[in-house]
């Protein structure tokens, strides 16, 4: 557990080679979405970077942002980065348990105060505290104390960001993001459900290699993976723009791989990289695998009406209500007819 | 709730209800009012035919006005015309109308709905800086006729603005657009918009009104 | 339920960005002829519908040298039919794609040895020469009279 060793020192250390590196440092780079003109100035800063401590906490969550982020066992980019990071303390990955993983905790705080990354998933519970307790601490006794001497929190997942899933309507257990509990400390969100996992990595690798965050749009999620919405990057526009949809799923325009607005497709109002890095390392994402998009890195998207329901499909209130309306109308109506008929004959008598 | 939940949600169903309600009052306050009874004899008793004809004959301009008014006559038609086509016939509109209506139909393809919509708006404005800069028609002109022409180019702006997705991002721009739709639907009852109710009742009675005046030659 | 081969991905769509690309990989190359200066181009960072890298590699063409690098995985460096344009494919241990790069560049620099395994590598032989030294004068003085 050398926390002070640089991650030239680490690779060095792990036989990585020059060659290597400058191979790692390429796709890093690219990772984070930065040009390959980069690549030099991303190589000497991680060559000095120090590994940072990072304190992964679980909350209420699915631990699907870990699955994401850990998919493979064999050393990939996300899994190097892994190792470029000092992971102290995480409920999945970790082999202590009980007193001894809480121990890790506090040590590893004491030892970096002030510099140690805070990474978490799942939503706080505020209702009952009861809800989600680990070691006897609720959950947001222990954000509060392990965010203390953090230099930054990364909620990874919508769940963190946004309170995701437990945060859907009827939220009984008041459940809300990180941001909604810490205040004065940097907050990055990689929202997503799960999040892609280069989403994840790019920005401890920004962290890492610079120091700092990356550039965030109004919700606090960085630029370079949820900068463009899926609507902008989906490769099914150009059916978009000629007005050639699916109407139902596996029917013809389905099998010709046409837009799937009518099918529910929230791609025009969803941020994220699925349009372009996609999942499984370039593989697929879901529209073009078929089905349309959820917006999972958007607040509140398990409660924006109903997955396959159109954009622009909207609450007009059914027949009933747009008849008991024009009912009371026609009832106001008719009074005001009377009242006004009355008037009526009133000046016709005095004409006669 | 963002502005688009806001749109799709509360916005549109109250818009829905005041329409409900605003039109209900108008139409049945309006015709249950008492008709002034004739007292001369009817020329002839065919309220119907009469009627009829008169929707008929008042939706073509006698020929001996026309070139007069032509550039209003070709403008109205054009528009109305251009409005309906991209309210009904494009894609991403035909959800909103199966979720009233419960049927769809097919749709032209969006490009010409852009230049449908385009030309629409273009002669919507036209007509609008006509109604400032002519002398007859900047006296007789109302606070009503500025306001409805004005609430009727709002939707097909903010559409054509949120296909093009220029401005603001999508989801503010179709939030607008769906706006732009909550305010046709509030306005309606009140101004000149309920002609798309009134317009044919209105020339039928004018029709058999006149009818059955004058005298049998 | 029918097989997932007959879904129809379309391929008939184009970002139109295949010949801006080669545009630019055409400035690139004389930049380098007139100043040296290379140039390297992340194939991740523009838009290219599915199909269009591939009509790339077709337009560029497999030119004379090819070098597989393997460093934290395997690499293809390929130089493409138009010599000083390379085609460099980085994959980790898994095979996955990490990164995919035109460089228009005499030879890319990730081929060159570096200096500081240069320096390990002499290191090394040092120390193996040292361990062959102190063997051969073992046993010359165990096989010596």
């Amino acid at each position: 557990m050398a926390r002070i060793e640089t991650v030239g020192e680490a690779l060095a250390r792990q036989g990585v080679s020059r060659r290597a590196f400058l191979k790692f440092c390429a796709a890093t780079t690219s990772l984070m979405a930065l040009p390959p003109s980069m690549i030099p100035r991303v190589a000497a800063a991680l060559e000095a970077a120090r590994r940072p401590s990072v304190i992964w906490l679980s909350f209420q969550e699915c631990t699907g942002c870990t699955e994401s982020l850990t998919r493979s066992d064999s050393p990939t980019v996300e899994g190097l980065i892994f190792d470029m990071i000092s992971l102290d303390y995480h409920h999945t990955l970790q082999a202590a348990s009980g007193e001894a993983a809480e121990l890790a905790r506090t040590q590893a705080m004491e030892e970096n105060w002030g510099n140690y990354l805070v990474a978490v998933d799942g939503s706080i519970p505020l209702g009952n505290p009861g809800y989600s307790m680990i070691a006897g601490v609720s959950n947001l006794d222990m954000l509060q104390e392990t965010v203390e001497g953090a230099a930054a929190v990364v909620a990874v997942g919508t769940c963190a960001s946004f309170g995701g899933i437990p945060h859907a309507n009827p939220n009984p257990t008041g459940a809300v993001g990180v941001g909604e509990i810490v205040t004065d400390k940097p907050i990055i969100n990689v929202s997503g459900c799960p999040p892609i996992p280069v989403a994840i990595t790019g920005v401890l690798a920004q962290y890492l290699t610079f120091g700092q965050l990356p550039e965030m749009d109004e919700l606090g999620r960085p630029k370079a993976f949820f900068g463009q919405s899926i609507h902008d990057r989906c490769y099914r526009r150009p059916f978009y723009e000629k007005g050639q949809f699916a109407e139902s799923f596996d029917d013809e325009g389905a099998r010709a791989g046409w837009c799937l607005f009518k099918l529910g497709c929230m791609g025009p109002i969803t941020y994220n990289a699925c349009a372009t890095v996609k999942w499984n390392s370039g593989t697929s994402f879901p529209i073009e695998a078929g089905h349309p998009c959820l917006g999972c890195s958007e607040p509140n998207f398990w409660d924006k009406g109903g997955f396959y329901q159109p954009l622009s499909e909207v609450e007009w209130g059914g027949w009933a209500q747009l008849g008991t309306a024009a009912a009371a109308g026609a009832a106001i109506g008719a009074a005001s007819a009377l009242a006004a008929r009355s008037k009526q004959k009133k000046a016709r008598e005095e004409e006669v | 709730m963002t502005l688009l939940d806001f749109a799709r949600g509360p916005a549109m169903q109250w818009a829905f209800v005041i329409f409900g309600i605003g039109v209900g009052w108008r139409l049945v306050g309006m015709f249950l009012l008492l008709r002034d009874r004739a007292k001369a004899t009817a020329r002839r008793d065919a309220p119907v035919s009469d009627g009829t004809r008169a929707i008929i004959m008042r939706s073509l301009p006698a020929k001996e006005l026309e070139h007069h008014i032509v550039f209003q006559h070709v403008s109205g038609y054009a528009w109305h015309i251009g409005f309906f086509i991209t309210v009904l016939f494009f894609g991403p509109h035909m959800p909103f109308w199966k979720s009233i209506l419960g049927f769809d139909w097919p749709t032209l393809p969006s490009e010409v709905i852009t230049v449908v919509g385009a030309i629409t708006i273009a002669v919507l404005i036209s007509l609008l800086v006509r109604r400032l800069s002519h002398p007859v028609l900047r006296v007789i002109s109302t606070a009503d006729d500025y306001i409805s022409v004005i609430v009727t180019i709002l939707p097909l702006l903010t559409g054509l603005i949120s296909y093009a997705n220029i401005g603001f991002n999508k989801e503010t721009n179709l939030a607008l657009h769906l706006l732009s739709i909550v305010l046709v639907l509030v306005w309606f009852p009140f101004g000149k918009l309920m002609h798309l109710f009134l317009a044919f009742p209105t020339r039928y009675k004018a029709g058999a009104d006149y009818g059955r005046k004058g005298v049998a030659a | 339920m029918s097989g997932l081969a007959d879904i129809a991905v379309s391929v008939e769509i184009t970002t139109g960005n295949v010949v801006p690309l080669l545009h630019e990989v055409r400035h690139a190359l004389q930049r380098l002829l007139d100043t040296g200066e290379p140039t390297v181009i992340d194939l991740h960072s523009l838009p290219l519908a599915p199909g269009e890298l591939d009509t790339l590699e077709e337009k560029l063409g497999e030119g004379e040298v090819s070098a597989t690098l393997n460093a934290l995985g395997p690499s293809l460096l390929r130089e493409t039919a138009v010599p000083g344009v390379w085609f460099v494919t980085h994959r980790n241990a898994n095979e996955e794609i990490t990164g995919q790069y035109l460089e228009i560049v005499k030879v890319p620099a990730i081929l060159e040895a570096q200096d500081v395994d240069i320096r390990q590598g002499i290191a090394a032989l040092s120390e193996s020469l040292e361990q062959a030294n102190t063997q051969d004068q073992g046993e010359t003085h165990d096989g010596s009279n």
